[in-house]
C-alpha cells in the first residue's frame, strides 16, 4: 500500500515536470495567465510590474505579515526579482542560484557559482544579478564574469555554460536573460570599460550562439557613420545593454534600451554615436534592427537608456497608440509608438538642466550648461549622473494610466577631463564628479505617480534619507509595493501616496517585489539585502544602521 | 645658527623615519599615483579622495602603515577586489605616495 502511494507520488511528480511552461504561458503571463506564476522579468513581456490581484488592498493590509523568510548568505547585495512556477520559486543573486518551496520557505536546490576575485573590478555599480529566466524546464542566468548558463530547474543540474565575453576587457553581466520567440537573449554590461556592447542570442536549449547584435554598428554598417571615421573611437564606444527588454508578442518585437557612450566626456567621439543611449527595436529570431531611437545623441553625461520600456497601449488624442514608456535617466518620460519607433512625447519629470526641452524631430535642444560643459567648464548638472531616475523599474497600472516610480533628485559638480588613451579592462570615464551638498530638507528623490504624457506628477513623496533604490509593484489592491534602503518593505495608496504598512526586513532592500497566488492566498515576495549603487554612494552614512545580509522574505494575510 | 641646527635635525629625523615624512615622495611620484588613482580607484574612493563613494576614507589612511596598503590594494579587502595582477609594484608605490602626501 505504501509502495502504491509512493509509485502514483512520483507519476504526480513525473507529470508536472512535463508540464513545464510553454512559449503561450510566458505571452499569458501578467497578460490573463495563471496568477499562481510569475514567469517574466516585468510581471509580463510588458514589464507593466502590475498585478490585478486584490486580495491584499487597502482594507486588508494591517494583516500583511510575514509567511517565511530564507537567508541566501551573501552580503554583495540583492537586486534580483523572483520567478515562480508550479510552487517553487527561484532568485539569484551574483554568488548563487536558489529554488525555494513557495508555500514553506524550504530550500529545494541551489547552485553557487566562483567567478574570480578580480572581477569586481570591471563591475561598476553593484556585484549582484537581476534575476533568472525560465522555459521548457530549465532556468537561465548571467555570471559576474559574463557567462549565461541553464539549470535543470527540477534539481538544479547545470546543463550547459556558455562564455558570452571576455571580463578582463571589462565586459560583465548582471542582466535578467528574456526568452522571446524561444530565443534566449541577453545583454552585456561594461560601458564604464570601454566596451562595445552587444546583445546575444542562444538556442534555450543547447547553449549554441545563434547571433549578436552590436549596439554600435561596424565600419560599413549603417549607423557606424555617426562616429569619427578616423579614429576608433567606435570600437571602444560603450553602449552597455544591462536591464532586460520588453517583448511585444504580436509585433514579434523585442525593445531593448542601452546604455552610455564610453568615455564620459565626449571630446573623443564628435557625432551622435548609434546606438548608445537609444532604443533598439529588434526581431528575436535573428537580431535584426527593426527600428531604433536615440534618446541623448552624443551622450556627454552618462545618460543610460538601458531600464524598462513599458508597453501599454493608451489613448493619445483620442486614438489607442501600441506604446512604450521610459523615465529615462536624462529627466525625460519618453512615450514612443512601439510599431514604428515614432516619438509621441518627452517631457520633464524631475529638474533638467542640460536639455531645455526635445524638439518635434525627437531631438534634444541642449542648454548654455550644456554648451558650457561641452566647452570644458565644470557645470552643476541636474539630473546628475545618477539620473532623474536610475534601474529600480516603475510600474505602470492600465487601471490608472499612471506611472509609479521611485525617483531621484540630485545635481553634481560635473566635468569632463582630459582622456587619456584606451587601456582594456580599466574605467574609461575621464570626468569630475563631485556631490554638491544637499540644502536642509531638500529631498533626495521622491516616490511619484507620473501622467507619462505630461511629465506632470499627480502626487509625490519626498524622500529625506536616501532616495528609494527598489522596483514599483502595483496592484489591483490599489497599492504599491516597494523597499527602502533603511530596510522597510512598505505598502502604499496607489491614489495618495501615503503609506499604509511597512516591515523591517533586517537589511537593506534595492530589489523588485512581485506578487502571486498560493492556494488561493495573495502572497507578496521580496529580496532584502543592501548593495547596489547607493551602498557604493552612502556607506558611511549607512553603515552603521543598515546591516548586509540577503534574505527572502514572503508574506500573506493573517487569516482574520 | 641656533635655529638653523634644530631644522636640520627635525630634518634628519624626517629622512629616517620615512613613512612620516611626506615631503619625502618626489613629485613625480605622487604625479603617477594621482592618475592611477584617478582612473582606477576615484568611482569608488572619490575624486581626489573627497566624497569617498562607500569605500574606505582614503584620506584617513594611517600613513605609518605602509604594508597594510599594499597588501589590500595586492589581495584586495572587503568588497574591494584584488589589484596584484593589474599594477606593477612600483605603480602601488605611486598611489601610496599619492594616499599619503597628494591631498594632505
Amino acid at each position: 500500500m505504501k509502495t502504491m502511494t509512493t509509485a502514483a507520488a512520483v507519476l504526480l511528480l513525473l507529470s508536472a515536470g512535463t508540464s513545464a511552461q510553454t512559449l503561450d504561458d510566458l505571452k499569458r503571463d501578467g497578460n490573463g495567465g495563471s496568477t499562481d506564476n510569475v514567469l517574466t522579468y516585468g510581471m509580463g513581456y510588458h514589464q507593466q510590474r502590475y498585478s490585478p490581484l486584490k486580495q491584499i488592498n487597502k482594507q486588508t493590509i494591517k494583516r500583511l505579515v510575514p509567511v517565511w523568510n530564507l537567508s541566501l548568505d551573501n552580503n554583495w547585495g540583492e537586486q534580483a526579482q523572483p520567478i515562480v512556477y508550479n510552487d517553487v520559486m527561484y532568485v539569484t543573486n551574483a554568488k548563487a542560484t536558489v529554488a525555494i518551496d513557495v508555500g514553506t520557505g524550504k530550500q529545494i536546490w541551489k547552485q553557487t557559482l566562483d567567478w574570480p576575485p578580480e572581477t569586481p573590478r570591471v563591475v561598476c555599480c553593484g556585484i549582484s544579478n537581476k534575476g533568472a529566466a525560465i522555459y521548457n524546464g530549465k532556468i537561465f542566468r548571467t555570471t559576474l564574469d559574463a557567462h549565461v548558463i541553464a539549470y535543470d530547474a527540477k534539481d538544479g543540474k547545470e546543463l550547459w555554460k556558455a562564455k558570452a565575453a571576455e571580463w578582463k576587457e571589462g565586459y560583465s553581466l548582471t542582466v535578467a536573460p528574456l526568452v522571446a520567440n524561444g530565443v534566449l537573449v541577453t545583454g552585456i554590461s561594461g560601458a564604464e570599460f570601454g566596451i562595445r556592447g552587444f546583445i546575444d542570442g542562444w538556442d534555450a536549449e543547447s547553449g549554441k550562439h545563434l547571433w549578436r547584435r552590436h549596439t554600435i554598428p561596424a565600419r560599413g554598417e549603417k549607423g557606424n557613420e555617426t562616429w569619427p571615421q578616423d579614429t576608433n573611437a567606435w570600437e571602444v564606444g560603450g553602449g552597455s545593454a544591462w536591464i532586460t527588454g520588453s517583448y511585444d508578442p504580436e509585433l514579434d518585437l523585442m525593445y531593448w534600451g542601452t546604455g552610455n557612450a564610453a568615455p564620459w566626456a565626449s571630446q573623443s567621439r564628435p557625432g551622435d554615436n548609434l546606438y548608445t543611449s537609444s532604443v533598439l527595436a529588434l526581431r528575436p529570431k535573428t537580431g535584426e534592427i527593426a527600428w531604433h531611437y536615440q534618446f541623448t545623441p552624443n551622450d556627454a553625461y552618462d545618460y543610460d537608456a538601458c531600464w524598462e520600456l513599458i508597453n501599454a497601449d493608451i489613448t493619445v488624442g483620442g486614438a489607442k497608440r501600441k506604446v512604450i514608456m521610459q523615465l529615462n535617466r536624462n529627466g525625460f518620460v519618453y512615450v514612443i509608438d512601439r510599431s514604428n519607433g515614432q516619438l509621441i512625447s518627452a517631457k520633464p519629470f524631475e529638474k533638467v538642466t542640460w536639455a531645455s526641452h526635445i524638439d518635434e524631430a525627437g531631438r534634444p535642444v541642449e542648454t548654455e550648461t550644456a554648451k558650457k560643459l561641452r566647452a570644458g567648464e565644470a557645470i552643476e548638472h541636474w539630473p546628475s549622473t545618477l539620473g532623474g531616475k536610475n534601474w529600480p523599474h516603475a510600474a505602470y497600472s492600465p487601471e490608472t494610466g499612471l506611472l509609479y516610480a521611485n525617483t531621484i533628485h540630485n545635481a553634481r559638480m560635473y566635468r569632463h577631463l582630459e582622456i587619456k588613451p584606451y587601456v582594456v579592462g580599466q574605467r574609461y570615464q575621464f570626468v569630475e564628479n563631485i556631490q554638491i551638498p544637499k540644502k536642509p530638507g531638500e529631498p533626495y528623490g521622491h516616490i511619484d505617480a507620473i501622467d507619462p504624457l505630461t511629465g506632470q506628477q499627480k502626487w509625490r513623496v519626498p524622500l529625506t534619507d536616501n532616495p528609494i533604490w527598489s522596483a514599483m509593484l502595483a496592484t489591483g489592491g490599489g497599492l504599491l509595493f516597494t523597499g527602502k534602503e533603511t530596510g522597510e518593505f512598505i505598502a502604499i495608496d496607489a491614489a495618495t501616496g501615503q503609506q499604509l504598512w511597512q516591515f523591517q526586513t533586517g537589511s537593506g532592500i534595492n530589489a523588485m517585489p512581485i506578487t502571486f497566488t498560493h492556494n488561493g492566498q495573495q502572497y507578496v515576495s521580496i529580496l532584502s539585502g543592501i548593495g547596489g549603487l547607493w551602498w557604493n554612494i552612502a556607506r558611511e552614512r549607512l553603515k552603521d544602521a543598515v546591516p548586509q545580509g540577503g534574505s527572502v522574505w514572503t508574506f500573506a494575510l493573517l487569516p482574520e | 645658527m641656533r635655529l638653523i641646527m634644530p631644522t636640520i635635525a627635525i630634518g634628519l629625523c624626517l629622512l629616517t623615519l620615512p613613512v612620516r615624512a611626506e615631503e619625502g615622495f618626489p613629485k613625480e611620484q605622487i604625479a603617477a599615483g594621482a592618475e592611477l588613482y584617478a582612473t582606477n580607484c576615484s568611482p569608488c574612493h572619490g575624486t581626489r579622495m573627497l566624497d569617498p563613494e562607500g569605500a574606505f576614507n582614503l584620506r584617513n589612511f594611517p600613513p605609518d602603515q605602509h604594508d597594510r596598503f599594499v597588501n589590500s590594494v595586492t589581495r584586495g579587502k572587503n568588497q574591494m577586489p584584488p589589484w596584484g595582477d593589474f599594477f606593477k609594484p612600483e605603480q602601488i608605490e605611486a598611489l601610496w605616495a599619492y594616499v599619503v602626501a597628494g591631498e594632505r
